[in-house]
């Protein structure tokens, strides 16, 4: 279909007729349709390919943040981001993303054709004409604005499809990551040995109920299952951690925080976590978007947001003490006694903004860090490299710290390191400055800055205070039902070895 | 209207026809409405009195908790009952619930009578005959009407009974949701009136001088890194914020320092959950779901985010009867709390004076009745020790009736000076709750003091169990007390001298300064 124009110009249409999927269209009450077809109508070809694109749709795209995804470099290695959607068990669907990048990528093309077409024809429309020709200049330039307009609405749209679906697609994965499930996860270093007790060992809940440390049964009843009152040495002791924990980091010049504890749910979705899904981790608040965190990456992941950092910033290394809240949905069993796995608890999170080039170096040196401080409590554990189907969407490496627990007569998770590379400041829209500029162009241009690129972030538990309560009551217990504890937290227990009765 | 009986005992129903104020009745659905007439029917006499009584039906009042007031009391000193509620500024119907609390009163009886005329028909049935004798008298309709008749009584009253019992929970429901609005009694001592009618007992220390311009504590924390309200706007919302290098310490020494000083005068330790069921928050006072409300809501649950550590700690004897031996119990309680300041708008709002996340260290007290007063004494003055430890000046006030709230007795209140807003500003606050608070999460003790033998020999011989009264006071209410260590100990080169009790609690260091 084409349109005559004045100077013989012509504004060929039959480029839009690709194969699209269909969407909703908002072209019903759009004029002159007869004028220029609506792409809408071109895009009536194929049904939703997936569920999770009617979810999309029912979900309301509309206004949602964007994320700065790399389409270009997803289509160029097509096969390596296949793989690993595979090797993760995620069910994105990447032919649909690709599909929905290809139309993108021409629609938009399209726009700034007929955005292009249109500014001609009020360039046009300056010069000196007759009358009649100015009135039939005017009505194209009409026609195009109103087609310019559906057009972009139908951009965005497409845009707000795109980034749905494009936002589930996983990290990629380092190289030397163990393929598989939970069985497949690695350990890559074994540190101190199982104690071994001359009488019966027992765990942290008849430890703790000896020596009066808590309140599960009265908590269920004030707040529901899985809280808790500490009382009496618990309260020194989870004092002691957090006071011990921050002094430790600090020392390796981590800058301490606390953070809010109540952050927007885009906030929590931008760190790649889902506030709104089944099974959700993620506690909401009535009437509000905001949401109790369950982890401080969230709060100081969204320190930096929407900046641009001076390379000379970097890296930038937070400590940061909040208490963390998580729904535990669809956790139960044996393993959820007592302290290990509870809806509220105190943690000490480290978080480093970094170089692309030296995420992999700190992943080690945060690692480093968790290994000195539980190697000097005196614990027995192990460091996993973990699979990829237990990694996360955002990680591309984690390594898991599993802790000795006598009492569980197994080991317990008390802390994990993730790289998450740019997964999170491409979301968060964190970027850096670097500071070697390009060199001069022939071109004089206005500015000499290198373009700003995406940081990388990581994050690990410094201490996650219920499983360390966990470990040095199991791991500590003498005959007569005291603990003894470790020395590095005496200082700060008031100078105290033991934790007895009524002590 | 009666009914004829084997043996002339008649069943008299005039009595049911008493004047009950309206309100929904479920008996449309009961069968033999002809034989018996409902209750209902006869309490179609008054509209409802008030907005609060349209509100309470609406707001559905079924299985709601029930507060054990003593309306007795209240009926016997129902105009000191009523000055308290003007006194205190309050819009609780107190005739209403005296007129809830007569017809549920009577309406109570009457359920116990014809729970009891039921039994004797049920025994006069035993009585009469065997099980098969009974039934085949009833199939056939054989030997007159007398066993029969005696079953369709005792049917008819056993619905009558159900309708009436219905009709007793709704009026109890009723009774309550209104009956729990009216506020504590006070304090003779409580100055009457608004918040200009507070008195200070007491003053101590003195405002510091400056020889230079005195700054407020956003500009001395913006000056050393110690916050970021902007970044937290962006991720949160306003009125929260980062805690960033030496404030972080200076929250962890104020914590660490407050928790050792009361632990030192024999309060127990505790941490506590900061999601609770709304019904906790409810039963200590406060209300999460009125306008304005203070408190945060989970979606899709009955949890709520607490306030203030009172409400857990309150909770955690909750229908209970302590030994009088384990009494006075003293907890210290540190938490973060929650509060949506939903209403509170203006300049008193800037910085750390106003926030919806703060860390508190709160004492906790459960007592005699007897003994509240006393407690009451001890938390101000060990509130008053340690702020004065730390170098604060400050007033202790009384406050007035209008600004108790509705569990507090009295209430204490702790304005320390902060130079930087260049005025007081509230730090603390202490109250006796007495019963009121019991009587809803019901705690009680039994006294050690059994009644004297009475010549009927009981099963028992323990004095029955009575309501403990509660105290509760902020001994740390972190943010607050930074805006006072900060503006109050600011130095000319804008850094902040550190109080010799933080010290040791900050590795020894006596100053805040520049990336120090």
């Amino acid at each position: 279909m084409k349109m005559g124009c004045l100077n013989g110009t012509t504004i060929s249409l039959s480029c839009l007729k690709l194969p699209f999927p269909s969407y909703p269209s908002s072209f019903q009450n759009v004029p002159f349709r007869r004028t220029i077809k609506p792409l809408s109508a071109a895009l009536q070809t194929s049904p939703a390919t997936s569920p999770s694109t009617t979810k999309a749709e029912d979900q309301g795209a509309r206004s949602h943040w964007k994320a700065a995804i790399d389409f270009k470099w997803i289509k160029d290695n097509k096969e390596a981001v296949a793989a690993n959607i595979r090797n993760r068990n995620s069910d994105v669907d990447l032919e649909l993303v690709l599909q929905l990048y290809d139309h993108f990528f021409n629609l938009q093309k399209e726009v700034e054709r007929v955005r292009g077409e249109r500014n001609a024809v009020a360039n046009k429309m300056k010069g000196k004409m007759e009358q009649f020709e100015r009135q039939r200049l005017i009505e194209e330039g009409k026609n195009l604005k109103e087609g310019l307009i559906a057009l972009e609405e139908d951009l965005l749209k497409l845009n707000d499809k795109l980034q749905l679906e494009a936002q589930r697609i996983p990290n990629m994965t380092h190289p030397h990551v163990p393929i598989g499930g939970e069985d497949s996860s690695m350990t890559r270093k074994l540190v101190g040995s199982a104690p071994e007790f001359s009488f019966p060992v027992k765990d942290h809940l008849e430890l703790g109920k000896e020596l009066c440390l808590f309140d599960f049964d009265t908590a269920a009843e004030v707040s529901g299952s899985k809280f808790y009152y500490l009382k009496n040495d618990a309260v020194l002791l989870e004092m002691a951690l957090v006071n011990w924990t921050l002094s430790e980091v600090m020392k390796r010049g981590f800058t301490p925080l606390t953070t809010p504890e109540l952050v927007r749910s885009s906030i929590v979705e931008k760190c790649g976590f889902q506030p709104r899904g089944n099974n959700t981790q993620v506690y909401s608040i009535e009437d509000s978007d905001q949401c109790l965190i369950g982890t401080a990456e969230i709060p100081v992941g969204g320190l930096h947001m929407d900046s641009i950092l001076a390379e000379t910033l970097l890296p930038l290394k937070y400590v940061a003490f909040s208490h963390c809240f998580r729904t535990e949905a669809g956790a139960a069993g044996s393993a959820t006694r007592g302290l290990y796995r509870v809806h509220q608890f105190s943690k000490v999170e480290m978080f480093i903004f970094c170089r692309p080039e030296d995420s992999e170096h700190y992943h080690e040196e945060l690692i480093k860090i968790e290994e000195d401080m539980f190697s000097s409590l005196g614990l027995h554990f192990k460091i996993l490299d973990m699979a990829s189907e237990d990694l996360g969407a955002p990680a591309y490496r984690k390594f898991d710290v599993e802790a000795w627990m006598p009492g569980l007569e197994r080991f317990g998770e008390i802390s994990s390191a993730s790289n998450c590379t740019d997964y999170q400041s491409r979301r968060l829209g964190i970027r850096y400055r670097p500071l070697e500029a390009p060199v001069a162009s022939p071109k004089k241009s206005k500015s000499n800055l290198a373009p700003p690129k995406f940081v990388h972030t990581l994050n690990a538990t410094a201490c996650a205070v219920p499983r360390m309560i966990i470990c040095l009551l199991e791991n500590y217990q003498q005959e007569d039902g005291s603990i003894l504890i470790p020395e590095p937290l005496r200082p700060f227990m008031g100078g105290r070895s033991v934790i007895s009765r009524k002590s």
